[in-house]
């Protein structure tokens, strides 16, 4: 009975897994958070290289 | 403290689809409890006990839910939504009610229960299915 018990709890333990997980992978890297960082390592880039570019120039 | 980071329809998805996946597996529990389906692996007895467990859970996760479309969308982005999202916290508290204290209406437990899913998955189709498809 209490075997039937904790096996039942542990296949709903089990749904709510996979579907963080799988829900999760279906949305991809598109928080908020990540795209911010993603921004900002392009804007650093595009500064790196104009810095470049001005130093070959002077 | 913004708890979900920017990030209010991802999380309000995730746990969407988590209510709604533990709402298929109510369906299968209730099945047991109510003999229509009889595996050898689990009694009627762990199976309502797991659903009561189950249900809280979704009921809390759907109050949650509730709230964060309160606070971060209009009304107006969707009236299907809000219709169908109304009436599910509606019925999930009369059934609330009828587990907890109404015990004379007990016999309509099955009609509200298939009811709850079918509201619940009509609230899920309508903004996070069609977000995920």
């Amino acid at each position: 009975m209490s075997r039937q018990l904790i096996g039942s709890l542990l296949v709903a333990a089990i749904i709510v897994a996979v579907t963080i997980i799988a829900v999760t992978a279906q949305l991809g890297p598109t928080s908020a958070a990540e795209l911010d960082s993603r921004e900002e390592r392009q804007d650093q880039r595009l500064d790196q290289q104009e810095e470049r570019r001005e130093d070959r120039q002077d | 403290m913004d708890l979900v980071q920017g990030n209010p329809t991802e999380v309000k998805v995730v746990l969407a689809s988590v209510a709604t996946a533990l709402a298929i597996y109510q369906l299968v529990l209730a099945a047991i409890f109510y003999r229509k389906l009889r595996p050898s692996f689990l009694d009627g007895g762990p199976a309502a006990f797991t659903h009561r467990a189950s249900g809280d859970t979704i009921a809390v996760l759907l109050i949650v839910v509730a709230i964060m479309c309160l606070s971060y969308f209009e009304l107006e982005d969707s009236a299907f939504h809000a219709v169908t999202g109304f009436l599910l916290l509606v019925v999930l508290a009369v059934k609330v009610v009828v587990i907890r204290w109404w015990h004379s209406a007990g016999r309509f437990l099955p009609v509200l229960g298939i009811s709850v899913f079918g509201l619940l998955v009509a609230t899920w189709a309508s903004t996070a299915g069609a977000f995920l498809a």
